[in-house]
C-alpha cells in the first residue's frame, strides 16, 4: 500500500460518530449476501471481494464519509479465507466494531486471527461431520430409488446451514469481541461429539456400501470350498471392504492422491474381472 | 436431444455456481443425479447413478487447498451417461472421473486467471464504489456458470452416441470390471475422511458403526442417531468435567 504523506491518519476513521446502527434486516441482508463469498474466488486474495460484498450493506450504512467507506473497502480487500458457513460469526464482530468506529487495525486484528481457527473449525464440523451423515443417508436411500433420498438431504442439511449462517450473523453482532473466547472453549467439545458421531457413520457406510466380494473357489482335493462364503464370511463379514478401505487410508497417509488410487481401483476392477478374482 | 442437453447444461451452469456460491449443495451427485434422471426421463437409474456417485465423492470436499476432482460435472456426467448409454449405474463412475478430472484442472486455471481482477477491485475500493465491488462478483459467477455450462453441454450432446456405439463395441469383461470397480470406488471417499477425522481415540466408534451394520444390519439413520446418543452424552459429561476456569460455557448451538 502506497504510504501518502498528505494522509493524516490511516489507522481510524475521521467520522467517529455513532448513530448509525445496524438492525435486524440489515444484518440479514448481509447473512444472505454472505452466500456468494466465493463468487470472485482467486488465489491471489481468495474470498476477499465476495467477503467485501458481504460486509457492503453494513458498511455503505454505517460510512456516510466518503473517505471513511475507502479507507474500510481497502482495509476489506486485503486477503481474507475462512469457512464459508461459519464467515458470518466474523462478519457479525467486524459490523459490531465499524459501527463503533474502532481502529482499522484493530479490526484487521480480529479478522486475521479468527479466520484461520473458524476454517479448521467448519471443516471438521460441516465437511467431515454434516455432510457425510447427511449425503450417507440420502445416498442410502437413493441407492433404493426413492426420491426422499435427494429431498431429506437438502432439507436436514440445509436446515443446519441456514440456521448457522444466520444465527451466527446475529450472535457476533451482539456478543461481539468477547463472542470468541466462548467459541473457542465452545469448540474442543464440539468437534469431539462431531468426530464420534461421523466416525459411527463412516464405520456404517464402510459396511454398507462398498461392494467387494470374490467368486474364487478352492479344490482341495475332492472338496471345494467358496472363498468369500466358506473362508472369508467366516472370518467376518464385509473384511474385504474394510480391508480395502484401511488400505487406501494407509496409501493416503503415504502421500499418495486420491486421483492415483481412484485410477489403481478402476485397473483393479478391470484386471480383477480378466483373471477371475473378483 | 439438444433440448435435453441444453436443460442439464443449465443445470450444471447453477450447480456449478452452487459448490462455491450458496452452498446449499444442490450440486451435491445426491441430488443431480434426480435432476438429471427427470430430465431424462429415467428417475429410477438417475436416483442410483446419484446415490452411487455421491458415495464416491463423500470424502472429496474443498478442503484448504484441496482440490478434489469436480463434483458437479462427474455428477452431472456420470448420471447422464448411465443412463444415456444404458449400463449399470456402476459403470458411470469409471465413467465420471476422467470428466470430473479435468474440470477441476479447468477451475483451479480459472482461480489463477482471475486474480488481476482483484487490482480493480482495489481502484473501486480506493473510489469508495460499493457497486463496482458488486460488479465483480457477478461477472465471477457468470464466468462460472458459462463455464459449467460449456463442460456439461458439449460431451452430452455431442457424446453420448459416441459413447453408446464406443460403450457397445467393448468387451463384456471389461465393462463388468468397471462395474466392479464401481463398486468398490467408495472406499476412496471413506479413507479420504478417515484420513482427517481418525485418531487413536475415535477408532472404537469406527469399529462400533462397522459391526452395527456388518452384523445387525442396522439402517445408516440408525446408525447415525446412536452416534448422536453418544456424541450428546459426550459433550454434557466433559463440558461440566474438563472446565478448570470454573466458568460455565454456554452453548449457542452452533
Amino acid at each position: 500500500m502506497a504510504y501518502n504523506m498528505t494522509e493524516v491518519d490511516n489507522n481510524n476513521f475521521q467520522d467517529k460518530s455513532t448513530d448509525e446502527t445496524l438492525t435486524k434486516k440489515d444484518l440479514n441482508k448481509m447473512a444472505f449476501r454472505s452466500l456468494f463469498l466465493q463468487a470472485s474466488f482467486n488465489y491471489e486474495r481468495m474470498q476477499s471481494a465476495g467477503w467485501l460484498f458481504s460486509m457492503s450493506p453494513g458498511l455503505a450504512k454505517i460510512h456516510k464519509n466518503k473517505k471513511d467507506l475507502s479507507k474500510s473497502m481497502k482495509m476489506h480487500m486485503e486477503f481474507f479465507n475462512t469457512h464459508p458457513f461459519l464467515v458470518t460469526f466474523i462478519m457479525g464482530i467486524v459490523a459490531a466494531m465499524e459501527e463503533k468506529k474502532k481502529d482499522l487495525q484493530t479490526i484487521r486484528g480480529i479478522k486475521v486471527a479468527t479466520m484461520g481457527p473458524l476454517g479448521g473449525i467448519g471443516d471438521a464440523l460441516f465437511w467431515l461431520t454434516l455432510l457425510p451423515i447427511c449425503a450417507g443417508i440420502g445416498a442410502s436411500l437413493a441407492i433404493e430409488g426413492s426420491v426422499a433420498g435427494p429431498i431429506l438431504f437438502l432439507v436436514i442439511f440445509n436446515i443446519v446451514h441456514f440456521g448457522l449462517r444466520f444465527g451466527l450473523m446475529h450472535y457476533g453482532y451482539k456478543t461481539g469481541v468477547s463472542a470468541i473466547a466462548t467459541l473457542k472453549e465452545n469448540t474442543k467439545y464440539l468437534s469431539h461429539g462431531a468426530s464420534i458421531l461421523g466416525l459411527s457413520v463412516v464405520g456404517a457406510l464402510i459396511a454398507s456400501y462398498i461392494k467387494l466380494s470374490t467368486p474364487l473357489v478352492i479344490n482341495a482335493g475332492e472338496a471345494s470350498v467358496a472363498l468369500q462364503e466358506g473362508v472369508l464370511d467366516k472370518i467376518m463379514p464385509n473384511l474385504l471392504p474394510l480391508g480395502y478401505t484401511l488400505l487406501m487410508y494407509w496409501l493416503l497417509k503415504r502421500g499418495w492422491s486420491p486421483v492415483k488410487l481412484i485410477g489403481i481401483t478402476v485397473v483393479l476392477g478391470v484386471v480383477g474381472k480378466y483373471i477371475g478374482i473378483l | 436431444m439438444f433440448i435435453k442437453a441444453l436443460l442439464i447444461a443449465i443445470w450444471a451452469g447453477i450447480t456449478g455456481i452452487d459448490l462455491y456460491d450458496g452452498l446449499t449443495h444442490i450440486h451435491r451427485p445426491v441430488v443431480t443425479g434426480l435432476v438429471v434422471g427427470v430430465i431424462l426421463g429415467d428417475v429410477q437409474t438417475g436416483l442410483i447413478a446419484g446415490g452411487m456417485l455421491e458415495l464416491v465423492w463423500m470424502g472429496m470436499v474443498p478442503l484448504a487447498g484441496a482440490q478434489p476432482p469436480n463434483v458437479v460435472i462427474g455428477g452431472i456426467i456420470g448420471t447422464a451417461f448411465a443412463i444415456l448409454t444404458k449400463q449399470e449405474p456402476n459403470v458411470a463412475v469409471g465413467i465420471a472421473v476422467p470428466f470430473a478430472i479435468a474440470a477441476q484442472a479447468g477451475i483451479t486455471l480459472l482461480f489463477t486467471v482471475f486474480s488481476p481482477v482483484m487490482h480493480k477491485a482495489d481502484r473501486y475500493a480506493e473510489e469508495a464504489n460499493l457497486k463496482g465491488i458488486d460488479k465483480i462478483n457477478y461477472l465471477g459467477m457468470g464466468i462460472l456458470f458459462v463455464s459449467y455450462f460449456i463442460v456439461a453441454f458439449l460431451p452430452i450432446y455431442f457424446g453420448a452416441d459416441t459413447a453408446q456405439s464406443v460403450v457397445g463395441k467393448l468387451p463384456e469383461t471389461f465393462i463388468a470390471g468397471l462395474s466392479v470397480a464401481g463398486g468398490i470406488m467408495p472406499a476412496v471417499g471413506f479413507a479420504m475422511l478417515l484420513k482427517i477425522m481418525l485418531k487413536k481415540e475415535y477408532v472404537a466408534f469406527l469399529l462400533l458403526g462397522f459391526v452395527l451394520v456388518t452384523y445387525l444390519n442396522l439402517p445408516i439413520l440408525a446408525v447415525a442417531i446412536l452416534g448422536t446418543a453418544i456424541a450428546l452424552y459426550d459433550f454434557y459429561t466433559n463440558k461440566g468435567k474438563g472446565d478448570d476456569s470454573g466458568k460455565e460455557v454456554i452453548s449457542d448451538g452452533i
